[in-house]
C-alpha cells in the first residue's frame, strides 16, 4: 500500500472540514475521490501534499508517517506532485523550463521524454500565456511527473475545460499516468470522470469517505440513497418487498441487493433500466425528449409519476407517443430506516 | 526614440533662447521718483523675525507690503532669473554674499547717499548698491567643561592639539564669508594651509545651530559660529542652563569678522526708499538688537546684555564689498576637501 | 487598432512639452557659457560627485528594494502575525519628509554625517515605494504556483527566490526606478547629513556661488544619469506577466524559527524609520517654549491641503491621459511622451523652479507667482509618480471588457469612461493619494514659485527652523506627518485590499 490515511480530521474553528477520514491508495492505481463541491476534496489534497496540518489523524506514505497533528513533513520532502485546477504554470518560464523545474540541471532527456509523452514537443520554448487551457494542463501534468514523485495529486484538472477537450485530455492523462506507472489521486465532482478514469473510486461526503471500491462496484451497489442519486440519473420509487420482489407503481422489480421479506422502502431505478415500448393503448405518454445523438433522454408521464429513461438515440419515441414502461434488470432497494 | 527626444529638446531650447532678453544693467535712479503706496519685498530673513517689523512699517507709512520669504541665496537666484522683469521692489538679504551676486548682475539701483551714510562705510557696498542693516560677529563657542586653554588666534585652531575638537560649517555662508576675508587679507597659500589643517582637525556640520548644539552636548569641544546663535539658544533654554561660553580672538584677528544683513533696491520708487529708510530707523535697529541680539549698524542703539559693543569688537579691517568673491573661496574649500 | 482620442494626445503632448522645459532651460544656460560649463565638467570633482552619486543611488535602491520586498512578503505571505500593523508601519515613512527624518537623526545623534546616515535615511524613506508596489503585486499573484514549486522539491526560501520574485519583479523594478530617481534628486536630507552628490552640488552652485552655468552643467549630467537609470529599469523589468485571479485559498507560509528574527527586524526598522522621527518631533515640541500660533497653523494647513488636492486632481488627469495612451493605444509618440515625462524626474526641484521663474517672469508675467504656475511645476515634478502608480491598474483591465462594452452599445472610446476607469478606480485613487502626499512634503519649488503670501506646512516648517526655533518647527512637522499619514494609510489599504477579500 502506497498511501494510508487514518482517522484524519481537520477543523477550522467550529467548522469541521474532514471528520475521521480513512483512505488507502495502492501502488500504481488511480484513485478518484468523488464529492460534491465543498465536500473538502481540495483540503484533503492539501493535507496529503503537506500544505496544511491535520487537527488529528495520520497520513502515511510508503509506510512512513508524514503528517499528524504535531508534525508535518515539508511538501518538498514528501515526493508528492500536484496538478492544480488552474494549472498554475510559472508564467515567467517556458514550457520546457516549467517541466524541468523540479529536475536537476542537465535533465534534458527527461524533459524531452515528457514533452513527447504529453504531445507538446513543438511548444517547448513557448511561454505559458500562449497555451490553451488543455495544453496548460498537459504541461502541469508533465511538470508534476518529471521528478517521478511517489504520488500525483490531480485537483479537478479538467473542470475548466470544455466537454470535448475534457474527454480527450482524460484519455491522455490516463495514458500518461500508465506510461509512467504513476500512483495518482484525482479529486472531482464529476461522477462520469471518476467512473471512467479511475481504478478505484472513493466517495467523500460530510468530511469522510463513505464508500470506496471499483467503479463497477460503486456504480452498481451504492451503499445509500444519496450515493445512488449522486451517481447517475436515478428515479426513486416507493415499494415494498413481497416474495423476494419489489412491488412498485411501475410493477414488480428484481432487487439487486439483499432484501428481507416485508421491508418497506425506496427503489432507485437508473434511467437506462427503463424500456419504453411504443403502444398506442399504453397508459404512459412521452412528454419530453433530449436528443444526444448516440442516445436520448426521454421524459415520460406514467399514471402515478414522471420518469426519465435513456433510450437508443435514433429509435427513441417522440413527444406525444403513448408507451408502456418496463423496468429491465435488477435495481437497488433501500429500506426506510 | 532618443533621437526624436533630442530633436524636441533642441526645439524647446531654441524657443527659450529666442525669447530671452539679455540682462542689461539697470539704469540708475530716475530723475523723478515714482510714487508708490505698495511694496513687494523679497526677504531672505525669516518671517518670524521680519513680520512684526513689516506691520510696524505699514502702520507708520501707510504703504502695504507684500513679502516673499525664502532663503537669501534662493531669492538671489530667483532675482537673477527674473532679471529685468522682477516683481520685487526691495531685496532684504541675510548676508552680503547674496546682495553681492545681485549687485554684480546689475539688478540693484543705487541707494541715495542720505540713507547709506547712516551706516559705517565698512558695512555697506562701496558702490552704494546695497546697505548694511544689522551685523553679526564670528566667534568661538566652547564647552566650559572641555576647554580651558582658549586659542589666541583663529590660526591656533590649525595646531595638532585641536584635532577633532573644533566644529565648523563649511557650507554655511557666514563661514565662507570668513574664509573669503582670510583669503583677501592673508592670501591663498595661508588660507589653503589653514583649510587643510581644518580637514584633519575639524568636525564638519551643516549649520551654526548644529555646531552650537554639539558643543552644548559636549560632542565637540568648540566651534566657529555667529555670536547671536548663542544668545538665541540662551533665550530658548535659559542662560543659566548653557554649558558653553563665547570667546573672541585677539585684536584684529580674522576670527572676529563682522558680517552683515542688508538691503538693496530693485525697483527705485518712493515705497522702496521708505522701507530702506525704515530699516535704518531707531525703531527697526532697536528691534534687531532686542530680537536677534545682532549688532545694530546705526550708531547710538542699545545692544543686548552681555554682548561686546561693535566698536569694541576687535574686528579685522576687511572691506565687506570684497567678500563677494565666494566662487574663489569655494574653490579653496573644495580643494581642501571640506565640502 | 483604435486611434487614441485627441484629448488624450493633447494632454500627453502638453505634459511632455512641460517636462522638457527644465531640460531646455538647462541647455539654454549651458549655451550662455559653454566654455565655463565644459571646464566645470572636466574637473576631478565631477568624477568624485559621479562616484558618490552612483554609490548612493545604487546602495539606496538595493537596500530599499530588499527592505520593501521583505516587508511586503512577510506581511502578505507568511505567518508573521500583526501583518496589518507591520504594513502600516512599513508605509508610514512615506508621511515623513526625508529632511525631517534626517533632521531628527542629527538631533538624536549629533555626530553623524556622510555616506552611511544618508544611505540609511534615504533607504528608509524610500522603501515604502517598493513595499506598496510589491504588496499589491503579491496580493494579486497566484499563490498556487508557489505551492506547486514546493511539491517539486523547493524549500520555502528557494520558492521565494525562484517563483515569487520573478512574479513581482516588474512591480519591484518599477518602484526601484522611483527610488533611484528620488535619491538622485534628493537635497534636503543629504544637505543635513552632508554627503556630496550632484544634487547637492547643484544647490550649492546656485546658493553659494550663484553660478548658474556650473549648476546647469551638473544638472545636465544628472539628466543623463536619469536616462541611464531608466534604461536599466526598462532592460531589467521583464515582461508584465498576465495576472491570474487570486482565487486560491492562501495558507500563510510558516516562518518557523525565523519568525522572531523577522518580527525583530521589522520592529527595528519601524523604530528607526518612524519611532526616532516621531520621538524627536514630540521632544522638540516639549522642550523650549512652543509658541506656535493656531491661526497660522490653520492657514498653513489649509494652504497645504488645497495645494495637495489641486495638484492631485490636475496631475491625475494628465497621468490618466498618458497611461491610457501608452496602455491602450501603444504608439511611438506615446512612448516618447512617457520617456520625456520621466527624463527630468531626477532634476532637483530648484532647477525646475528656476526654469519656471525664468520663463514665467519674462514670458508669462500674468502666470508668474500664481497657484497655476506652482501646480504646473508640481505637474513637471511629480507626474512620473502618478504615472508609475496608475499605469498598472489600467493595464490590468482586460481588453476584452472594452470589446464587451462596445458590443453592448457603448460607443467607441466611451468605453474608457464606462469600463476602464471605474474598474481601475482604486488604483487611480492610490496614484492621486501618492501625488497629494508628495506635494504636501515638497519644499524648494513651493518656496520659490508660490504666490506671495501663500503658506504651507512645509514652508512654515522651513521658516521656523531657519530661525533656530526647533520647538516652533515641531508642531508643523508633526502636523505634516499626521496629515501625510492619511494618504499613506489609504495607499497601504489599497495595496493590500485583495488580501482581506481572499481570506486568511
Amino acid at each position: 500500500m502506497l498511501m494510508q490515511i487514518k482517522d484524519l480530521s481537520l477543523n477550522y474553528g467550529d467548522q469541521v472540514v474532514l471528520n475521521n477520514l480513512n483512505l488507502d491508495v495502492n501502488q500504481g492505481e488511480l484513485t478518484a475521490v468523488l464529492g460534491a463541491s465543498g465536500a473538502g476534496k481540495s483540503t484533503l489534497l492539501r493535507l496529503i501534499a503537506g500544505f496544511e496540518s491535520p487537527t488529528s489523524g495520520e497520513i502515511f506514505i510508503d509506510s512512513k508517517l508524514v503528517s499528524d497533528s504535531k508534525d508535518v513533513v515539508a511538501p518538498e520532502k514528501r515526493g508528492v506532485g500536484i496538478v492544480p485546477q488552474d494549472s498554475a504554470l510559472f508564467s515567467h518560464l517556458t514550457v520546457s523550463q516549467n517541466i524541468g523545474f523540479g529536475l536537476p540541471k542537465g535533465s534534458d532527456a527527461r524533459i524531452n521524454e515528457l514533452l513527447n509523452l504529453v504531445g507538446l514537443s513543438e511548444y517547448a520554448d513557448r511561454k505559458p500565456a500562449s497555451l490553451s487551457g488543455g495544453q496548460a494542463q498537459r504541461v502541469a501534468l508533465a511538470r508534476a511527473l518529471a521528478p517521478r514523485p511517489k504520488l500525483i495529486l490531480l485537483d479537478e484538472p479538467f473542470s475548466a475545460l470544455d466537454a470535448e477537450l475534457r474527454a480527450r485530455l482524460r484519455e491522455d492523462v490516463r495514458r500518461v499516468l500508465r506510461a509512467e506507472n504513476a500512483t495518482a489521486i484525482l479529486v472531482t465532482h464529476d461522477q462520469e470522470e471518476a467512473l471512467s478514469l479511475a481504478d478505484r473510486v472513493a466517495i467523500l461526503r460530510d468530511g469522510k469517505i463513505i464508500q470506496s471500491g471499483s467503479p463497477t462496484e460503486i456504480y452498481n451497489s451504492p451503499v445509500d440513497l444519496g450515493i445512488a442519486t449522486f451517481l447517475g440519473d436515478s428515479i426513486l420509487v416507493d415499494g415494498h418487498v413481497e416474495d423476494g420482489k419489489i412491488i412498485t407503481a411501475l410493477g414488480k422489480i428484481t432487487p439487486l441487493n439483499k432484501v428481507s421479506e416485508g421491508q418497506v422502502g425506496v427503489a432507485a431505478i437508473r434511467s437506462e433500466n427503463f424500456y419504453l415500448q411504443p403502444n398506442p393503448s399504453g397508459d404512459s405518454e412521452v412528454i419530453g425528449r433530449v436528443f444526444f445523438g448516440h442516445d436520448a433522454v426521454v421524459e415520460v408521464q406514467t399514471p402515478k409519476l414522471k420518469i426519465r429513461a435513456r433510450s437508443n438515440g435514433p429509435f427513441a419515441p417522440e413527444v406525444g407517443m403513448k408507451v408502456t414502461v418496463w423496468v429491465r434488470g435488477a435495481v437497488n432497494f433501500y429500506p426506510s430506516s | 526614440m532618443f533621437k526624436s527626444f533630442a530633436t524636441l529638446l533642441a526645439l524647446v531650447s531654441a524657443l527659450t533662447l529666442s525669447s530671452c532678453t539679455s540682462g542689461e544693467p539697470n539704469p540708475n535712479a530716475s530723475e523723478t521718483l515714482q510714487q508708490k503706496d505698495s511694496l513687494v519685498l523679497y526677504s531672505g530673513r525669516s518671517e518670524e523675525l521680519v513680520q512684526p517689523l513689516i506691520e510696524m512699517f505699514e502702520q507708520e507709512s501707510g504703504i502695504t507690503v507684500e513679502v516673499r520669504y525664502a532663503g537669501s541665496a534662493e531669492l538671489a537666484a530667483q532675482l537673477l532669473e527674473e532679471g529685468e522683469n522682477s516683481p520685487a521692489d526691495v531685496f532684504f538679504s541675510q548676508d552680503a554674499g547674496a546682495l553681492g551676486a545681485v549687485s554684480k548682475a546689475g539688478l540693484f539701483s543705487t541707494i541715495p547717499s542720505e540713507l547709506t551714510s547712516q551706516v559705517d562705510k565698512q558695512y555697506s557696498a562701496t558702490d552704494g548698491s546695497w546697505v548694511g542693516v544689522s551685523g553679526r560677529a564670528r566667534i568661538l563657542v566652547y564647552n566650559t567643561a572641555k576647554v580651558s586653554d582658549l586659542p589666541v588666534s583663529v590660526f591656533d585652531l590649525a595646531k595638532p592639539e585641536w584635532k577633532n575638537r573644533i566644529a565648523i560649517a563649511p557650507t554655511n555662508a557666514s563661514f565662507q564669508s570668513f574664509v573669503t576675508a582670510m583669503r583677501v587679507v592673508e592670501g591663498e597659500a595661508a588660507t589653503t594651509s589653514w583649510l587643510e589643517a581644518m580637514k584633519s582637525n575639524a568636525v564638519i556640520f551643516e549649520k551654526n545651530d548644529a555646531i552650537l548644539n554639539a558643543v552644548e552636548q559636549g560632542v565637540v569641544d568648540a566651534g566657529l559660529i555667529n555670536h547671536y546663535y548663542w544668545f538665541a539658544k540662551a533665550k530658548e533654554i535659559g542662560k543659566d542652563k548653557m554649558k558653553s561660553k563665547l570667546a573672541a580672538f585677539e585684536s584684529n584677528d580674522l576670527g572676529n569678522l563682522v558680517n552683515v544683513a542688508g538691503a538693496g533696491i530693485i525697483s527705485d520708487n518712493s515705497a522702496s526708499r521708505a522701507f530702506v529708510d525704515f530699516l535704518l530707523s531707531n525703531k527697526a535697529q532697536t528691534f534687531f538688537a532686542e530680537q536677534t541680539a545682532e549688532y545694530p549698524l546705526v550708531a547710538g542703539i542699545d545692544i543686548v546684555e552681555g554682548l561686546t559693543p561693535l566698536t569694541d569688537v576687535r574686528n579685522p579691517k576687511v572691506d565687506l564689498s570684497d567678500l563677494d568673491t565666494l566662487d574663489e573661496t569655494l574653490e579653496l574649500i573644495r580643494a581642501a576637501g571640506l565640502i | 487598432m483604435r486611434k487614441p482620442p485627441a484629448l488624450l494626445k493633447a494632454l500627453g503632448i502638453v505634459a511632455a512639452l512641460a517636462a522638457l522645459i527644465p531640460v531646455g532651460y538647462l541647455f539654454f544656460r549651458l549655451g550662455a557659457g559653454s566654455e565655463k560649463a565644459i571646464e566645470e565638467l572636466f574637473r576631478s570633482r565631477t568624477i568624485e560627485l559621479l562616484f558618490n552619486t552612483t554609490l548612493l543611488v545604487v546602495s539606496v535602491t538595493l537596500t530599499a528594494l530588499v527592505i520593501g520586498f521583505l516587508q511586503a512578503w512577510l506581511t502578505t505571505r507568511t505567518n508573521l502575525g500583526f501583518g496589518a500593523l507591520f504594513a502600516v508601519l512599513a508605509t508610514l515613512p512615506l508621511a515623513i519628509p526625508s529632511y525631517v527624518m534626517a533632521f531628527s537623526f542629527t538631533a538624536t545623534f549629533p555626530s553623524i554625517s556622510g555616506f552611511w546616515p544618508s544611505w540609511l535615511v534615504l533607504s528608509l524613506a524610500t522603501s515604502p515605494y517598493v513595499f506598496l508596489a510589491v504588496s499589491a503585486a503579491l496580493v494579486r499573484t497566484d499563490a498556487s504556483s508557489e505551492e506547486v514549486a514546493r511539491t517539486l522539491g523547493l524549500t520555502k526560501w528557494q520558492v521565494l527566490v525562484r517563483v515569487t520574485w520573478p512574479q513581482v519583479r516588474p512591480a519591484a523594478t518599477a518602484s526601484s526606478l522611483l527610488v533611484a530617481l528620488y535619491t538622485l534628486s534628493e537635497f534636503g536630507a543629504i544637505a543635513i547629513l552632508r554627503f556630496d552628490t550632484f544634487t547637492r552640488a547643484i544647490y550649492n552652485a546656485y546658493r553659494l556661488s550663484f553660478d548658474r552655468t556650473a549648476a546647469a552643467a551638473l544638472a545636465v549630467v544628472l539628466v543623463l544619469l536619469t536616462l541611464v537609470v531608466i534604461w536599466f529599469e526598462r532592460r531589467y523589468r521583464g515582461d508584465y506577466l498576465s495576472i491570474s485571479p487570486a482565487s486560491q485559498k492562501r495558507v500563510r507560509i510558516s516562518l518557523g524559527k525565523a519568525r522572531p528574527l523577522a518580527v525583530t527586524g521589522l520592529l527595528f526598522i519601524a523604530v528607526v524609520a518612524v519611532g526616532i522621527p516621531l520621538y524627536s518631533l514630540v521632544n522638540w515640541s516639549i522642550i523650549g517654549s512652543s509658541t506656535a500660533d493656531l491661526s497660522q497653523i490653520l492657514e498653513a494647513l489649509l494652504g497645504s491641503v488645497s495645494l495637495a488636492v489641486l495638484a492631485g486632481v490636475a496631475i491625475t488627469v494628465f497621468a490618466l491621459a498618458i497611461a491610457l495612451w501608452i496602455v491602450r493605444y501603444p504608439t511611438k509618440l506615446g512612448r516618447f511622451v512617457e520617456l520625456s515625462v520621466w527624463a527630468n524626474h531626477a532634476l532637483p526641484a530648484i532647477v525646475v523652479a528656476l526654469a519656471l521663474i525664468f520663463l514665467g517672469a519674462n514670458l508669462f508675467p500674468w502666470l508668474y507667482q500664481t497657484t497655476a504656475l506652482l501646480i504646473f511645476a508640481f505637474l513637471i515634478l511629480f507626474l512620473p509618480n502618478a504615472l508609475g502608480t496608475m499605469t498598472t491598474p489600467i493595464a490590468q483591465v482586460p481588453k476584452s471588457l472594452e470589446d464587451v462594452a462596445n458590443s453592448l452599445g457603448v460607443k467607441g472610446n466611451r468605453s474608457i469612461f464606462k469600463v476602464v476607469l471605474p474598474i481601475a478606480a482604486p488604483g487611480i485613487l492610490a496614484g492621486a493619494a501618492l501625488v497629494a502626499l508628495t506635494v504636501l512634503k515638497e519644499l524648494p519649488a513651493t518656496l520659490l514659485l508660490r504666490p506671495t503670501g501663500t503658506e504651507t506646512l512645509a514652508v512654515r516648517l522651513w521658516s521656523a527652523t531657519e530661525e533656530l526655533a526647533f520647538s516652533q518647527a515641531a508642531p508643523y512637522a508633526l502636523l505634516l506627518v499626521v496629515l501625510g499619514g492619511l494618504p499613506a494609510l489609504a495607499l497601504n489599504r489599497q495595496a493590500r485590499k485583495a488580501l482581506s477579500e481572499v481570506g486568511k
